[in-house]
């Protein structure tokens, strides 16, 4: 078996344009691209891959940084051009309007892929792009999957805004806008896709108990409101809230399944009631514990994440996708890039690689293999297909 | 050289190779930042971290603290209770086991160790059912058969219900077992002393159907054990009940006491019970009334064998308290099945057999018949009729005139009841006064002839008095005083022509209320006489406690004048009473000769027919006038 999907690798930048290493641009099914939310916002992107790949769908979102091969960029458009031999793609949009509407959105998603693509083709995985301030990535997950089970395999995340949370983008077969989910469904029998997910991070201090919240709204820790108690970690830093929460990730599980842990980052704080909103649910009764970042362990992480993604696949070809957290970057700086490059000796580097940093990644747990929604991790889905 | 500064050099190095110091410069500076950062915020959140984890600690070791203390109390608590559980058991009356599931005993009380005298030693929690009955037969107080018990009492338990045995001890000790099973396996035992409650039931038993004073049958178990006889009686067999009281026993009571009076009655109890075979039933009926079931009785000279037989035990004097006491009995006798089958039938005609025996003179028996039932409606009508005669005014006073030996005039009048019945024409006292006092009739009655005897003496020349027989009842009444007085009022006369007669039964009985009344009286100015003195048995130390102005002598001395005893008696008491500063009253003068011994003996009045008659009031003004010009023929 080898693999037989094609994938080009282009990018853009204020003073060059796009750029690319291969000219079959007009036979691509897939286009997938990300970029900083000022690159996207006018449209003109979009406009220009559209002419570029006529017949393509187009995929992509902002970002709080691209990856890209094996760098990290800020300046750049990453972007890739994918060509099937024999799986048929399908792609679909809702809007989310409103976090507590994610649940709905996530079915119409599901309902609009759910089923036989064209030629009687299995639905086999999806890839999601979500707004990434105004969606419950919890619930739009569990939407998805309840519609088109447990067994396709959902990988993707949330668009971010750089370190400000201000506006997100996302496009799908059209000019990235806010307020919206987009999702390629991939049918047939040859596809893989190859996921894998990890933090890195360590936990520290004493265990807490969410004792007061609402959906993804935090309002108290062990009777006292979380908010405080971040402000109290962050010292100085506090002013940089709600981005330099990140820093300080809350890792929670549930009591009763404590081998099942999620990790959550803080999408937005209000002074006024005193709360945190969290990329995904924080269900009162669960166990919440700070977690603070170690460079080397981070990038051991993501390591891991690419080794899960790419097992099963014998020779290193397909495409890998990385998503990691806004708060990783925040936290490494200059030395994100190691990360990077941790999870490319893993997958190789013949393999194409492009990604972006985000509020949120989509991906199955690794110990319950139930898709959801993780934060502060680097997620890698390695997108193949196999020749008969 | 470091990778990061590789990086960073790669990145300021432009497509030439011309390196933008300034932009390395930036980078470096941003990465020393960004690690100083980086290093202050570890440094933060390991101190913070310390802090909240010592504050968790302190929090952790408050906590433990405050259930510690919560802790110690909930044992001091349950110590306690366990402390009051101990004494709650070992303190009840109960002697009580608890058994788990298993069997095994879990408590066992002290109560429960010194009912069967078992030392604590032996009897230790985890001993099975058979164990404690092998400790019980070692202190003698099991003998059965153990696998026996075992086995009853498992298959109880198993399904649930309660085990419930009465046990008599060796010893004669009873004791009520009642296993009971609980909720959660096992059961609970308690073993409960009943000897008392026992004994107690029984006595009560036995108290419900015996007399108290006597220990005999009482009324109850005779009648129960004469219907038995009746129903078991075989034809042509015969049965006779005994319905007796004591002759006189009234007396015996008023002159001695109650206590004498049931000392006598105890021992004719005995007598009875001596001269019966033990089958046969002899039963108190209360007061001097008992009665006796003569069973299977060959012909009707076995009852009055035994009547005769039970007649002369009562008869034989008894010694009461240092003093010889006699009386006798009165029997009835009625035979079943000819007198009837019916126990209440059988009693009521040996009771109106013994009233025919006690009409007939007492001291004797009676066998029931048919005759004496019409006798005992005569006495029936009797009542009725004496019950509305005062209504009707039926009743008259006769006076009987007292003549005074030393001036040879009438002195006092004695009023005397009859009956004037409407078709009996007049009947004495002695027919009807002690059926007034049965029936009650004897206060209204003797209120009646009060106002009356008042009344017409206040019509009498003022030397008159006139005397009024009390019986003792009357004189038991609180009344007597104010009905006297307001008797006197009403008639106008004054109380110094009022004389009292009472009878020595009134002195026997000598009640301090008694006692009292007369005084009272006698304050008031009235005088008081003993009435037949002589013929009871009250003491000479009475005559000085009693208010007495007179004695009047009974009329059988008088008519035993010719003897010399009756002389000496009747000189004697007229001596004493001189003495006494009493005068004295002979009473039933019929003749002259007994009239010149009287005067001869110091009497100082006479009364009877040798003087006059009891007359109607019509007739007994013209006496009283008469009287005064006879004085000087009489002297």
């Amino acid at each position: 078996m080898r693999s037989c999907i094609h994938a080009e690798q282009i990018s853009w930048n204020e003073t060059a344009g796009w750029a690319s290493d291969n000219v079959s641009a007009k036979s691509a099914d897939l286009v997938l691209y990300f970029g900083m939310r000022a690159a996207l916002a006018s449209g003109r992107r979009y406009t220009e891959l559209r002419t570029k790949f006529p017949h393509a769908h187009l995929l992509g979102c902002s970002t709080g940084g691209q990856i890209h091969s094996g760098d990290v960029v800020d300046e750049e458009i990453a972007a890739v051009a994918l060509h099937f031999d024999s799986t048929t793609l399908k792609l679909a949009c809702a809007p989310a309007k409103d976090p507590a509407q994610s649940r709905i959105c996530g079915e119409t998603i599901g309902h609009a892929l759910a089923g036989d693509g064209s030629n009687g083709k299995k639905l086999a995985g999806i890839f999601v792009l979500s707004d990434g301030l105004n969606v419950n990535g919890s619930e739009l997950v569990a939407g998805i999957v309840s519609v088109v089970g447990k067994n396709v395999a959902l990988t993707g995340g949330l668009a971010g805004d750089a370190a400000l949370f201000t506006e997100t983008l996302v496009g799908g077969d059209g000019p990235p806008i806010g307020h919206q989910v987009a999702a390629v469904g991939f049918y047939g029998d040859r596809v893989r896709i190859g996921h894998g997910s990890a933090g890195g991070w360590d936990e520290f201090g004493p265990r807490r108990r969410i004792t007061r919240s609402q959906g993804n709204v935090l309002y108290q820790v062990d009777n006292k409101p979380a908010l405080d108690l971040y402000k109290r970690y962050l010292g100085d830093e506090a002013d940089g809230l709600p981005g330099t929460a990140l820093l300080f990730p809350l890792r929670i599980h549930d009591p009763q399944h404590p081998e099942y842990e999620l990790v959550r980052t803080v999408l937005a704080v209000d002074h006024e009631t005193n709360s945190m909103t969290f990329a995904g649910d924080m269900p009162e009764g669960w166990v919440a514990q700070l977690m603070r970042g170690n460079l080397d362990r981070l990038a051991a992480g993501a390591a891991d994440a690419a080794k899960q993604a790419a097992s099963g696949l014998n020779e290193r070809d397909g495409v890998a996708i990385l998503v990691s957290c806004i708060g990783r970057r925040l936290l490494m700086g200059q030395r994100a890039v190691e990360e990077v490059e941790a999870a490319s000796v893993e997958l190789g580097n013949r393999m194409p690689r492009l990604g972006f940093y985000s509020y949120g990644e989509i991906s199955p747990h690794g110990g319950s293999g139930v898709c959801q929604l993780h934060n502060q991790t680097m997620t890698v889905t390695v997108i193949s297909e196999m020749n008969e | 050289m470091d990778r990061l500064f590789t990086r960073q050099l790669t990145k300021a190095t432009d497509h030439t190779g011309k390196v933008d110091i300034d932009a390395l410069g930036n980078l470096v500076t941003a990465a020393y930042e960004q690690v100083e950062r980086d290093r202050r915020r570890t440094d933060r959140s390991i101190a913070l971290m310390a802090e909240e984890l010592d504050e968790l600690n302190r929090g952790l070791e408050s906590l433990v603290a405050e259930r510690t203390t919560a802790l110690r109390d909930r044992e001091a608590q349950l110590r306690a209770q366990n402390l009051r559980f101990d004494a709650a058991l070992n303190n009840m009356s109960h002697g009580l086991l608890m058994f788990d599931a298993n069997g095994h005993m879990a408590i066992c009380n002290q109560r429960y160790l010194e009912l069967y005298g078992l030392s604590a030693d032996i009897v230790k929690p985890g001993l099975s059912v058979r164990d404690l009955l092998q400790a019980r037969s070692a202190t003698g107080t099991f003998f059965g058969d153990a696998d026996k018990y075992v086995a009853s009492l498992n298959a109880k338990i198993a399904s649930g219900e309660t085990y419930d045995r009465m046990v008599e001890l060796p010893d004669g000790r009873t004791v009520s077992i009642v296993s009971r099973p609980m909720a959660g396996g096992g059961w609970v035992v308690t073993h409960e002393d009943v000897s008392e409650r026992r004994r107690a039931e029984k006595q009560i038993a036995h108290m419900a159907h015996h007399d108290a004073l006597t220990d005999l049958p009482n009324r109850v178990l005779l009648r129960q054990r004469l219907a038995e006889s009746l129903a078991a009686l075989e034809v042509g067999n015969q049965l006779a009940v005994f319905y007796l009281d004591l002759d006189n026993f009234k007396n015996v009571n008023d002159t001695f006491g109650h206590q004498f009076g049931d000392a006598l009655l105890k021992c004719v109890a005995d007598r009875l019970r001596e001269r019966v075979d033990a089958n046969v039933t002899v039963a108190r009926f209360g007061g001097d009334e008992f009665a006796i079931i003569l069973s299977g009785l060959a012909k009707s000279g076995d009852a009055a064998f035994l009547a005769q037989n039970i007649g002369e035990a009562v008869r034989a004097p008894y010694d009461l308290f240092g003093y010889a006491i006699l009386t006798d009995t009165s029997i009835g006798i009625a035979v079943g099945p000819d007198d009837g089958n019916d126990p209440d039938e059988l009693l009521k005609k040996a009771d109106m057999a013994l009233y025919r025996a006690k009409t007939d003179g007492r001291g004797t028996y009676r066998f029931f018949e048919p005759e004496m039932d019409a006798c005992i409606k005569k006495r029936r009508t009797l009542e009725n009729e004496l019950r509305t005669a005062l209504a009707k005014g039926e009743f008259i006073l006769h006076y009987q005139p007292i003549l005074n030996l030393t001036d040879n005039v009438v002195s006092c009048c004695e009023a005397l009841v009859r009956w004037q019945h409407p078709e009996r024409g007049l009947i004495s006292p002695a027919e009807f006064i002690s059926v007034a006092e049965e029936i009650g009739l004897i206060v209204p009655l003797g209120e009646w002839v009060l106002r009356k005897a008042c009344a017409d003496a206040a019509n009498w020349p003022s030397d008159v008095k006139v005397a009024v027989n009390l019986s003792p009842i009357q004189i038991g009444s609180v009344n007597l005083v104010p009905t006297v007085i307001n008797a006197l009022a009403s008639a106008g006369l004054p109380a110094s022509r009022l004389e009292l007669e009472i009878t020595e039964s009134v002195v026997m009985q000598n009640t301090a209320a008694m006692l009292t009344t007369l005084h009272r009286l006698h304050e008031l100015g009235m005088k008081i006489s003993m009435d037949d003195f002589g013929t009871g048995f009250s003491a000479l130390s009475c005559l000085r406690q009693f208010p007495f102005n007179k004695l009047k002598i009974d009329r059988s001395f008088i008519m035993d004048l010719s003897h010399d005893e009756a002389l000496a008696i009747v000189r004697a008491v007229t001596t004493m009473a001189k003495s006494l500063g009493m005068i004295t009253t002979a009473e039933g003068v019929e003749t002259s000769d007994q009239l010149a011994q009287v005067r001869m003996l110091g009497c100082t009045e006479v009364q009877g027919f040798f003087i006059s008659r009891p007359l109607p009031i019509e007739k007994i003004g013209r006496v009283i006038a008469e009287y005064a010009p006879r004085k000087a023929k009489i002297a």
